[in-house]
């Protein structure tokens, strides 16, 4: 099975993905002359010019994201034979959902988000799920139709706020791009000898330490959280987390790491403890054999709830 | 309350039975009578319901019935724009309650809504992955009976389905809520893009609504916008649409356009019934058929019925108005009630109005059109009309955009052409009646 690798671009109509991938595919640098199957999820008011492009064999084909099916997908390799696929997606439609459908030999290489600034506030405030499928699966978004000296805060924080690594690069109307190169200081002391964690930061430092968990590898760290059982693991495991919501009631989702306890089963399911405990970056299932942090038990006392009990970013 | 073969279709008389105070808003029990169709049988019944009390004079009241109107459309099409234009223009002198789901980049801001004396309810589920349906029509009840608005405006949320609004909506429904407006904000330069792409939400809404308000008008070349009305056309045959600027209109017509008012169907029944008129067959109704372009089921019993809850006046023409729903009573008018409730403008001078088409003499053509012309061009269009190459010409009337900004209002008979400049129309619609006509050539004339 060959590997056929997808570069993915993904953000709402007119937020200028057709010219990026326009002005992708007329460089040299990027279309040495391979084979490409050019997929359209999304037909915006730029249109692809094909006779610009210094190697032909671009295929184009033109897709439903929503109806579009393995088979279809599977087909049209075999009928253009590529050696790579750039696909241009729906802003309206989930990310995920698409993948899901993607034959096994399709590996999604890149996936860049487009966000046109003058827009994307209003999107995010009204459809935020969708602003967060995008920018939660890409490893680089673009900020465009920025004006010179604009304040460029909100949009790092839009992004932040969904992903840690994600890279971002503001693009001004003026032609020039810039890399964002804000750090964010985390709200608790990563060296300290015991990294405290407030019960407001819980999923800032849970999405940290699942993101990076080698950080924290050999560190105690002490938070408070719900007790909740591991189904397969039921001895000398439980899993304190907290319930977080990332975008609204809806997504509200139970957050927890595993954590070697010899008391587990003396533990009350949702009641709330103080765990002290220190974190180890282990292979583990509920990773599916990733590495991911592991937390074995220091100290494991009862507590009070949280004021909010549901953790936001 | 949603019958499944139940059409009610009108509200009518509210006599109050426990109401002693006079002046302001205060509730009451009331008695109404009520008509339903099922499976075709037509029903008359009284009913008794509590209500509130708009206004009382005399012991007779005025219950409130509060209108739902729902203005929907993508992000950035222009709702908030819009709602703003009809607060200060449209609705004026109502009680309105502004249901918020979206949070647009303008905002209403609460000292003009203060100002107009207007309730806001900002509905927190701001994204669509929160189901309208619970708390929406919960959040609806609640501001209906805290405020007894004559009109709750809602906004919903850009990318949901008009249709899931609507449902929630009727649920509310009652004896004394009604839905209104269901109105779609597009952006006339993005209706192609948006429909390609958008999928269902977006066709869902173009479907749906009754009145369907263009905006950004003015900045794409004529071509395109008429582009976007074929595709909405596609669409929404029925509906109203709306292509001239807003700028242009005042939000007294866009009333009118959402009640159904300024459409070509109209349009062409009106000219109809004007042309019947002016040759000679008076009806002798004593009330003048020129006032048809009120939705308002005419009679001959000498007195204006035009306002549904003016039943009070008494016309001396010795029944109960009430009572007009009985089919037993007539009234000598020597046509029949049942008819009445047809909103096609009936009247009495005793030939059958109602359908245009059936009638083997005459014909007519109709068109919308976004284009726009010169006086010269529609005088000598309706020149040509007389030529006799497309059919016998009986009456033209319209009202189309001139390309200097102005509009064009003209009216013809045969050999005679009155073209003057007048206000604007939501959109450029022309109507011909004749006999034999040629539609075809008609409508290449006017370029259409």
């Amino acid at each position: 099975m060959i590997e056929i690798p997808v570069y993915a671009f993904t953000g709402f109509l007119d937020s200028g993905k057709t010219k990026f991938i326009q002005e992708t595919l007329e460089d040299e640098r990027f279309n040495a002359g391979e084979r490409t199957l050019l997929l359209v999820f999304e037909e915006g008011e730029e249109e692809f010019d094909f006779s610009t492009y210094p190697h032909k064999n671009v295929y184009l084909e033109v897709l439903n994201q929503e109806t579009v099916t393995t088979k279809e997908l599977t087909a049209l390799v075999k009928k253009h034979k590529p050696e790579r696929i750039v696909a241009e997606l729906n802003g309206m439609q989930l990310v995920g959902d698409l993948y899901m459908r993607f034959p096994k030999e399709w590996v999604v290489a890149q996936e860049v988000m487009f966000a046109d600034s003058t827009t994307i506030m209003t999107y995010n405030s009204n459809m935020r799920n969708l602003v967060m499928d995008k920018l939660m699966g890409a490893q680089m978004v673009v900020f465009n139709r920025l004006e010179k000296g604009q304040d460029i805060m909100p949009f790092h924080k839009l992004a932040r706020a969904a992903s840690r690594q994600i890279d971002i690069l503001y693009d001004y109307i003026d032609g020039s791009t810039e890399f964002d190169e804000i750090e964010d200081p985390l709200p608790f002391d990563v060296n300290a000898p015991v990294v405290t964690i407030e019960d407001a930061d819980y999923a800032l430092w849970f999405r940290d330490v699942t993101e990076d968990p080698e950080k924290y590898n050999g560190k105690t760290v002490e938070f408070k959280a719900q007790v909740a059982m591991l189904r397969r693991d039921k001895n000398g495991m439980f899993a304190p987390g907290r319930f977080i919501m990332t975008c609204c009631v809806e997504d509200i989702q139970f957050c927890g790491l595993p954590c070697k306890w010899d008391d587990a089963k003396n533990l009350k399911p949702r009641s709330w403890v103080k765990v002290r405990a220190k974190v180890s970056a282990e292979r583990h299932f509920l990773y599916k054999g990733d590495l991911g942090p592991v937390l074995t038990g220091i100290t494991v006392v009862d507590a009070a709830p949280a004021v909010e009990e549901v953790c936001t970013f | 309350m949603d019958f499944p073969f139940v059409t009610w279709y009108n509200y009518y008389i509210y006599q109050s039975l426990s109401c002693s105070a006079k002046g302001s808003e205060h509730p009451v029990q009331y008695k109404r009578t009520e008509r339903a169709e099922h499976n075709g049988i037509i029903d008359d019944f009284v009913n008794f319901y509590y209500g509130y009390v708009e206004s009382c004079e005399y012991g007779r009241c005025k219950i409130i019935m509060t209108k739902i109107d729902i203005y929907s459309g993508f992000l950035g099409a222009g709702k908030t724009t819009l709602i703003k234009k009809m607060i200060s223009e449209g609705y004026q002198n109502q009680k309105l309650v502004l249901i918020e789901n979206e949070f647009g980049e303008i905002g209403i801001d609460g000292g003009f809504l203060k100002d107009a004396g207007i309730n806001i309810t900002e509905m927190n589920s701001g994204c669509i992955c929160c189901s309208l349906v619970g708390d929406f029509g919960k959040a609806l009840e609640k501001v209906i009976s805290e405020y007894h608005p004559d009109r709750v405006i809602i906004e919903p949320s850009g990318v949901g389905k008009l249709s899931d609004v609507v449902g929630a909506v009727k649920k509310v429904i009652g004896h004394d809520v009604e839905l209104g407006y269901t109105v779609a904000v597009a952006d006339a330069g993005k209706v192609k893009v948006y429909m390609k792409n958008f999928g269902e939400f977006y066709n869902n809404q173009i479907e749906t609504a009754s009145t369907i308000i263009l905006s950004r008008t003015d900045a794409i070349a004529e071509s395109k916008l008429n582009t976007a009305l074929e595709m909405i056309r596609e669409h929404n045959d029925k509906a109203t649409v709306v292509t001239t600027p807003w700028t242009e209109l005042t939000g007294e017509q866009l009333i009118q356009a959402m009640e159904g008012n300024a459409s070509l169907a109209k349009d062409l029944a009106d000219l109809e019934q004007e042309h019947h008129h002016n040759h000679d067959e008076h009806c002798g109704c004593g009330h003048d058929h020129e006032h048809h372009h009120d939705h308002d089921e005419h009679c001959c019993c000498g007195h204006d019925h035009e306002h549904h809850h003016d039943h009070d006046e008494h016309c001396g023409c010795g029944h109960d108005h009430e009572h007009h729903h009985d089919h037993d009573e007539h009234c000598g008018c020597g046509h029949d009630h049942e008819h009445h409730h047809d909103h096609d403008g009936h009247c009495c001078c005793g030939h059958d109005h109602e359908h245009h088409h059936a009638d083997e003499v005459f014909s007519s053509w109709g068109g919308e059109t976004t284009k726009k012309f010169t006086s010269e061009e529609i005088s000598h269009a309706l020149e040509e009309l007389d030529a006799g190459e497309y059919g016998i010409v009986l009456r033209a009337k319209g009202i189309v955009a001139g390309v200097d900004g102005n509009w064009i209002h003209f009216d013809h008979v045969p050999g005679e052409a009155d073209v003057r400049t007048g206000s604007a129309s939501v959109i450029g619609r022309l109507c011909v009646i004749g006999s034999q006509l040629n539609e075809q050539a008609i409508a290449k004339l006017f370029g259409l």
